[in-house]
């Protein structure tokens, strides 16, 4: 059958899917005000209310060490860098408060592949956080560090994953997937730290566990459109199987002091591949606006490409940060962008339950024109309870003072 | 189906935009108000390609903030422009800053600042120093009741003045719109209206949705304007690109030195070009006077 816009436009209307070929015909040869407005008209169908939705949640990376090494990120150090750090728990349980002072629910809670966190140390940080701040939620821990820790505990994926929900893990976060597709994960050098298939299973075991989660997909690397696609695709087929996922997220790769370089791809890409994931991802409620990648004028644009939440007001980022992207909005400027565009705001949950009005119409809140970090420069402390848990590293080790393991006789 | 059935624009307004007609005031504050911007920037998109087809032009400029004289430089071999910005304090500040320019400009054209900020610097005699001083072209002119005076002015004493730009943000961007629509009645030669402003509000910045929507409607507006210019430097690459999308042919302020230090694609030149043909649209470098490069 011959493509036409017309065509799928009529199915896209009527609620209809898209397969593969069609979706990466429109994406390449669809003109990308009509992508926007058929991506705005299943936007509008899903969510007839006009209510677009935001969360206040801060954005914490617990350590910034990793094993992974992967070419396209700029915030991680090696182990024993000078550079690298862990956030004690009582930093994190400041971060907390700071977070409720300004109406956040929630911490997005992530960090780098760090071989000197065992399984207990996660634990101990969950039940910490629950036993001081009950209500709040951790949105915690993305498919490839849940595997890390799989593999550091040599622990199976459903015992990890049941051990960190009894100790308060809430919903999980979609990062990691980058592209969902080996090829591509093996240029990126992510291949180690979770293939596609690995990804979607441990996604597919924390839905087992009855928790939600967000997706995501990082573009502009090394991979050709029908990638981008096949990405879509596979989160669709786990979706249909699962009906875990809340959100999808994309943003564009930020190449400002990575090894892999090259060139930010550009905000009529970032616009048309929302919409085109509007219409791939028929199963997926909420799509996010990335301000944070995109700016806060193509961020709130989102809004007529498909997407219906502006995602987080953040509080803190420290990852694409890291690599060149510096915007911030408080949740003044989310509000006036939403309403701005025609919408009406709604503070939300990770599970997309409508909070009511923004917070800075109930009572007074400070005005945030950047975004915190982890740490203060020049802060290289070392957390007190670290000495409790046992490190695997070498430099790990020195620095707990723990012994080196004992030679073979 | 197609989503022009879901359009809020009624077919009849859209057609007489596609033949090129002048909307009513009324008409134009109407589309003013609608929250579908995308209905908006195709028909503007669909002006701008039964003008233009693909071609999308860009100026690199070499700009002198008249705040820093003191740190300025030769401009780059690559400038097609030199583009004098800032408000001039008085007459001969603006004077210091012009020669200043014109020396370092290597024989390349100077234009500079708002017209009516250097109206009120010196008067006839004061826009006739500024031209003896090197100074081809205001910048730009901002629409108002004295504006076609102002232009007929400086023209008089030779001051060229092509382009309808916004210093500021109006109060009331549908009519500021309509008043540049009447000055380019009044007055010939006006090619190019910048429709976003220069100077942005810091406390409360324009979104995507106010200026997607300024953009396309002053191509839907302007019918009889050419050129809808968008400021690289000024709005960046994203919203630039988008610009390109709903109604605008040109970007201008693309920085002139050929930094390469982030890669060569990374460089202004291969930048501006790679956003322009990733946005379906052909890119065109043009001069200070809007004469094709390429021709």
């Amino acid at each position: 059958m011959t493509l036409t816009l017309d065509v799928l436009g009529t199915r896209i209307l009527a609620g209809g899917r898209l397969s593969g070929p069609e979706a990466l015909w429109l994406y390449r040869e669809a003109p990308t005000l009509w992508l926007g407005r058929m991506a705005d008209a299943v936007r509008r169908r899903k969510h007839p209310e006009g209510v677009v939705t935001y969360i206040i949640d801060r954005n914490v990376n617990y350590t910034n060490v990793c094993t992974a090494r992967c070419n396209f990120c700029a915030f991680y150090r090696t182990v024993g860098h000078r550079e690298g750090y862990v956030l004690g728990f009582d930093e994190i349980h400041r971060k907390i408060d700071e977070t409720i002072a300004l109406g956040g629910n929630q911490l997005l809670l992530q960090g780098g592949h760090n071989p000197d966190l065992p399984i207990d140390w996660y634990e101990d940080l969950f039940r910490g956080v629950k036993a001081k701040f009950p209500d709040f939620k951790l949105h915690a821990l993305s498919p490839p560090e849940i595997l890390h820790i799989s593999r550091t505990a040599k622990l199976p994926v459903p015992e990890v994953v049941g051990r960190l929900v009894g100790a308060g893990l809430d919903s999980v976060p979609g990062g990691g997937a980058e592209i969902l597709v080996d090829r591509v994960r093996k240029l990126l050098n992510c291949y180690g730290k979770a293939s596609s298939d690995e990804w979607l299973d441990v996604m597919r075991e924390v839905h087992r566990a009855g928790l939600r989660t967000t997706a995501t997909m990082m573009y502009g690397t090394v991979e050709t459109d029908d990638e981008r696609l096949e990405h879509m695709l596979r989160l669709r087929a786990l979706q249909d199987e699962t009906g875990g996922f809340t959100a999808f997220i994309t943003w564009s790769y930020q190449p400002e002091h990575t090894e892999r370089g090259g060139e930010e791809a550009t905000g009529v890409d970032y616009l048309r591949t929302l919409a085109i994931a509007r219409l791939v991802l028929d199963n997926f409620d909420n799509l996010q606006a990335s301000w944070v990648t995109q700016g806060g004028k193509v961020g709130q644009l989102s809004l007529a490409f498909g997407a219906n939440d502006m995602g987080s007001v953040m509080i803190e980022e420290n990852v694409v940060r890291a690599a060149g992207a510096a915007y911030c909005m408080d949740e003044f400027e989310v509000v006036r962008n939403i309403e701005n565009a025609g919408f009406a705001a709604s503070r939300r949950t990770m599970h997309y339950e409508q909070l009511g009005t923004p917070v800075f119409r109930q009572r007074d809140v400070p005005r945030m024109v950047e975004l915190a970090t982890a740490r203060e420069d020049g802060d290289d402390s070392v957390p007190a309870e670290l000495v409790n848990y046992q490190a695997r590293s070498a430099a790990g080790k020195r620095q707990r003072g723990q012994a080196p393991p004992s030679p073979v006789a | 189906m197609s989503v022009d059935a879901e359009s809020p624009i009624p077919e009849a307004v859209a057609a007489q935009v596609r033949a090129g007609q002048r909307l009513s005031a009324d008409v134009v504050a109407h589309l003013a108000t609608l929250s579908d911007i995308l209905a908006l920037g195709a028909l503007a998109d669909d002006c701008r390609r039964a003008r233009h087809g693909a071609r999308t032009t860009f100026v690199r400029v070499h700009a002198f903030d008249v705040d820093t004289m003191d740190r300025w430089q030769p401009a780059p071999a690559a400038a097609r422009e030199m583009r004098l910005t800032g408000q001039p304090s008085s007459l001969d500040h603006a004077l210091q800053a012009v020669r200043a320019a014109r020396a370092l400009s290597g024989g390349r054209v100077v234009r500079g600042f708002a017209l009516e900020d250097l109206a009120v610097l010196g008067g006839r005699d004061g826009l006739r120093a500024l031209v003896a001083a090197g100074l081809h072209d205001a910048a730009y002119v901002s629409p108002g009741p004295a504006a076609a005076a102002l232009v007929a002015e400086g023209r008089h004493v030779g001051l060229g003045v092509r382009v309808i730009g916004a210093t500021r943000v109006a109060a009331d961007r549908t009519a500021w719109l309509l008043d540049a629509r009447a000055l380019a009645d009044a007055v010939s030669g006006l090619v190019a209206v910048a429709p976003l402003p220069r100077v942005p509000d810091r406390l409360t910045p324009t979104t995507g949705f106010d200026d997607v929507r300024t953009v396309a409607l002053a191509r839907i507006a302007l019918e009889h304007v050419p050129t809808i210019q968008v400021d690289w430097g000024r709005y960046g690459p994203k919203l630039a690109q988008v610009a390109l999308t709903v109604g605008a042919d040109d970007l201008d302020g693309v920085e002139a030195a050929d930094d390469t230090s982030k890669g060569p694609r990374r460089a202004p030149l291969e930048d501006v070009r790679r956003n322009i043909a990733a946005a379906a649209l052909v890119p065109v470098e043009r001069d200070a006077r809007f004469e094709r490069l390429d021709a």
